[in-house]
């Protein structure tokens, strides 16, 4: 508790220090777009401890959640381009939401800094479900349209568009059951609330023994689960899940930019972050801010296509 | 004896220091309204990455915890929970403080939560593996219908004014279903605005709906909040363990309903402590008193909120499923500790785990000393600060807490405006509860109906979804079993009725508006329906009451207009409620219909001020625009002096006027510097500052 004032009177007295001769060099806020306990605050907290290692200063994890995620990037050009507030950003979401309505943002108005990682989306069924490999769930799907159920994370979400296009693809009818979140989604499988569910891969990993991952929409199998084959490689052409990563206001300096993703991509070189990321089931990405206009233009490209195929790229 | 080892590894000094240190600073922040649990742990989780992992682990299950609790301080004496976790202790606890038994009233929330914090950590310490299983049983038929049981407390708070609480609990349903739809993705209600697409935030409503209408009330007269307690009778620790003594059933009950919901991920500590309420109401001899200052709802919510705490800890430890935001930080902070969570958890990595749940043990039982201290100190100064201090702090902590939930504006602006709504309605009799229960459990109501209405009918068993779960099935009866127990056992009511007009006649004395509600529902007998009938018509018309209807249907209407544009799933609740919205309101109209006009209404009492009510709302109102333009701390300052002014009747000497400044000073400050620099919200700079 002491050190905790200390520490917050030091922070306090370096508030009014404006410039910023060696960034940073004061405690940074980073904002995720939701709830505790996700995936985006998860690999936030994984990178805490390596900020600080390599930068002397903290990153303390503060949470603006609302609206899927839209309250928090609605507000980001709002604040202050210092640096030292840097947000959480999520594809699809930040691509897919201002197509279908006025959220209050652009997707060209975030200003994307780095990826740093990816979790694919996967198909699990609770562990005594009757299906061992995703063939058995198809021909079962084929036989009894509209019978299986899939529960999922939130409506237009990445688990929701996999599905869709996993109907597509396998050539059958499911029902998809919107959850207000990763924790009740897959408390829905492990409770057989539902047939079957698609979720982020990382969900496999704390309760490998309540389920089971029948395919991962990966180009290559995940590390932390070298058996459960990719769709790919059961003739189903499915790739997607979500990307993560940070943005900052648009007023933030373009040296301070730079050396954040300097700083993001020297931590996703860490063996012992790529270690402990890899054994949770993230797949680590490397999208510096030199590669994000490219790597933008294309995800916009692809998700519009997703998007139209759905019916929601209303604007 | 393994057990014993651990428990004696979390008795180190450090450990219970932090322990001790994370309790008193929960139960601040959740004394704070709008400050919570998860800022300071989230803040605090960093720090913990230097420490041995159970002593960090011990201090953010501390704060927890505390925060938990903590919420019963700001229940009690301003009839605003501090924490979502403490609505239901409102019910009782202010009133309580109101007749000058806020010490015997926190004193008792201070024992049931440290009863049921044991009972909760009990529970996550010998059967967390077996009870996980219960988070798994509950799907969405079962949160439906646990919320619709919430919901029919609503008939228990508004005895002999049915109708209006029923009202009140659909604009509460109409509010939950306002923003981004989690079910079919829906942006609802907006009116094509920012502010509303996140929806209403429960807490900035809880803060708006409960608090506004008391600063609003404590301008309007010269007398104190709270009733100064006569003689100096201390904590009254004796007497409030007898009372405690003799609910013991209530306290285990309710400490059993608050670990087994605090299990469930989609519930919390907000639906326990209703719940409890609920059975404790229903159970109770004297179920006319809940509502007017009954230890038991006190002891019911308290207990069950605590007990929350060590239940939602077991879904987090064996499943990696967060029951609540807190245990989500608490989860990611595991992780980073490299622990592997699960069903091995217990067994392989026992002594972090063991060490962490002794700890939090620890915790709860020094909350034992820490609340009585505090308490004591807090009652006291609520009850004798003066007002012209009283109201401008109580404002700046509705701004404050109301703000700091996101770092935005827009929820200090709703706050304000639901809080003069609020006050309208309960004016003309729609009182604030029934509408925050609308809210609480509207999404958890929605949620579990769609969910359920689409594996129904992909399973063609939509019938079974709803009506052939055990569980389910449990959770009807018990509804069912708590809105028709009064007419069942009307008999015994009665006799306990008679009992309690003795009781209210006394209580009219301190409290005229409670006690007014309770001598009309007094006055008619309930168990001959045709009798109840004349009695309700024999009323005198309620004209306002059917202004307020006639608004309410124009807004159903145009709800019910604006789901044309929404898929069936996002559209289906709304259109109930408006339904039965509209229902409600033309039933109410109709009955106001056939009763005689009022005659000269008999107004405000005179030594009520209107004047100083309106300046209140105009300073806060102007208050919330002025912070964009001068900064937040300036605009507190200058609203606090104000304030101080509207409050003000008495012509007071120099010298309490620059102490009682400098003390606003130091308040506006203090909680300026604990919110930037210690909970680091982003706080709007302006012009000037």
């Amino acid at each position: 508790m002491r050190k905790f004032a200390i520490a917050a009177a030091v922070a306090a007295s370096f508030f009014a220090t404006p410039a910023f001769a060696e960034y940073p060099e004061k405690t940074i806020n980073y904002i995720i777009a939701f709830n505790a306990g996700g995936e985006s605050d998860i690999s936030a907290r994984f990178q805490q401890p390596f900020f600080e290692k390599l930068t002397g200063q903290q990153a303390v994890i503060q949470y603006l959640a609302g609206a899927g995620g839209a309250q928090a990037w609605s507000q980001l050009n709002g604040m202050e381009g210092d640096g030292y507030t840097i947000m959480g950003t999520n594809l699809p979401h930040t691509i897919l939401q201002p197509m279908e309505k006025d959220v209050g943002y652009e997707t060209d108005d975030l200003t994307h800094v780095y990826f740093f990682h990816y979790t694919p989306d996967a198909i699990f069924v609770p562990a005594d479900s009757e299906f061992q490999d995703l063939q058995q769930l198809i021909e079962h799907a084929k036989a009894n349209p509209g019978v299986v159920t899939f529960s999922g994370s939130g409506s237009n979400s990445s688990n929701h568009i996999a599905k869709e296009q996993f109907d597509e693809l396998a050539g059958v009818t499911t029902t998809y059951v919107p959850f207000s979140g990763t924790g009740p989604a897959v408390t829905a499988i492990l409770g057989s609330q539902t047939t079957a569910g698609f979720n982020y891969v990382t969900s496999g990993v704390n309760n490998s023994e309540g389920m089971r991952m029948l395919a991962v929409a990966a180009d290559e199998r995940v590390k932390a689960f070298p058996d459960v084959p990719t769709f790919k490689e059961l003739g189903i052409d499915l790739v997607g899940g979500a990307y993560r990563g940070i943005a900052v206001p648009a007023s933030t300096p373009e040296d301070i930019r730079q050396k954040l993703s300097d700083i993001i991509g020297e931590i996703n070189a860490d063996p012992a972050f790529i270690k402990q990321m890899e054994d949770a089931g993230f797949v680590l990405t490397d999208i510096s801010y030199e590669d994000m206009p490219e790597f933008m233009a294309e995800k916009k490209a692809e998700y519009r296509a997703i998007g139209e195929k759905l019916g929601i790229a209303n604007r | 004896m393994e057990l014993l080892g651990y428990f004696l590894s979390a008795l180190t000094p450090l450990n219970i220091l932090m322990a001790l240190g994370g309790v008193v600073l929960g139960t601040i922040i959740g004394a704070l309204p709008g400050l919570s649990a998860t800022m300071a742990v989230a803040v605090l989780v960093p720090f913990t990455f230097t420490m041995d992992p159970a002593t960090g682990l011990i201090a953010l299950g501390a704060i927890y915890t505390g925060a938990i609790y903590g919420g019963a301080f700001a229940a009690i004496l301003v009839n605003t929970p501090g924490t979502p976790s403490a609505i239901a202790t409102t019910f009782d606890g202010f009133p309580m403080a109101k007749r000058g038994d806020g010490n015997l009233a926190i004193t008792l929330a201070t024992l049931a939560s440290v009863f049921g914090g044991l009972v909760g950590g009990i529970f996550l310490l010998l059967l967390s593996p077996p009870l996980a299983k219960v988070a798994l049983a509950f799907g969405p038929p079962e949160y439906f219908w646990l919320a619709i049981f919430g919901l029919t407390l609503i008939s228990a708070l508004s005895v002999g004014n049915t109708l209006k609480g029923l009202i009140g609990g659909c604009i509460g349903l109409m509010l939950a279903m306002v923003g981004v739809a989690v079910v079919g993705g829906d942006i609802r209600f907006t009116m094509d605005t920012q502010m509303l697409l996140g929806g209403f935030d429960i807490v900035s409503a809880l803060i708006g709906l409960y608090c506004i209408p008391v600063l609003i009330d404590l301008v309007a007269t010269p007398d104190p909040h709270l009733k100064v307690e006569q003689g100096n009778r201390g904590i009254r620790l004796f007497e409030a363990f007898g009372i405690a003594w003799k609910s013991k059933f209530n306290v285990i009950r309710s400490s059993v309903i608050g670990t087994i919901i605090g299990i469930l991920p989609g519930a919390g500590g907000s639906i326990a402590g209703l719940v409890s309420y609920s059975e404790a109401r229903r159970s109770s001899k004297t179920p006319e008193e809940f509502g007017n200052g009954a230890p038991d709802g006190i002891i019911a919510t308290e207990s069950a909120n605590n007990a929350t705490v060590g239940g939602g800890f077991i879904p987090t430890l064996v499943l990696g499923i967060p029951g609540t935001p807190p245990d989500a930080v608490i989860l990611g902070a595991l992780l980073v500790q490299g622990i592997k969570i699960g069903p091995t958890l217990f067994a392989q990595q026992g002594e972090i785990v063991y060490t962490f749940i002794f700890g939090l043990l620890i915790a709860t039982a020094l909350m034992l000393p820490a609340g009585l201290l505090i308490g004591r100190y807090a009652y006291k100064s609520i009850a004798s600060i003066p007002k012209t201090v009283l109201v401008p702090t109580i404002a700046f902590l509705t701004v404050v807490g109301s703000f700091a939930i996101h770092s935005n504006l827009h929820d200090v602006q709703m706050m304000l405006v639901l809080g003069v709504i609020g006050w309208i309605l309960n004016r003309y009799g729609f009182a604030p509860s029934p509408i925050v229960l609308g809210l609480v459990l509207g999404q958890i109501a929605e949620q579990g109906f769609v969910q359920s209405y689409l594996i129904g009918n992909a399973t063609s068993n939509i019938v079974g979804m709803f009506f052939g779960r055990p569980i389910s099935l449990a959770i009807v009866a018990l509804a069912a079993f708590t809105l028709l127990y009064p007419v069942l056992f009307g008999n015994r009511k009665e006799k306990a009725r008679k009992r309690a007009v003795a009781a209210a006649k006394n209580y009219a004395e301190t409290d005229g508006e409670t006690a007014k509600a309770d001598e009309a529902t007094l006055s008619e007998p309930v168990i001959n329906p045709m009798a109840h009938l004349k009695g309700v018509i024999a009323k005198p018309r309620d004209t306002a009451g059917m202004g307020i209807v006639v608004l309410l249907v124009l807004m159903a209407v145009w709800a019910i207009t604006q789901t044309s544009e929404m898929s069936p799933l996002g559209s289906v609740f709304p259109i109930t409620i408006c339904a039965t919205l509209i229902v409600f309101s033309i039933v109410l109209f109709a009955m106001n219909l056939l009763r005689k006009p009022a005659g000269a209404k008999s107004g405000d009492q005179t030594s009520e001020s209107v004047s100083r009510r309106i300046a209140l709302i105009v300073v806060m109102g102007f208050w919330v625009l002025a912070i964009p333009l001068t900064g937040f701390w300036v605009a507190a300052i200058l609203a606090f002096l104000s304030l101080a002014r509207v409050s003000c009747y008495e012509v007071m000497p120099a010298k309490r006027i620059i102490v009682e400044t400098l003390a606003g000073f130091a308040i506006v400050t203090g909680l300026y510097w604990l919110m930037a620099d210690v909970l680091l919200i982003r706080m709007p700079s302006g012009l000037l500052f």
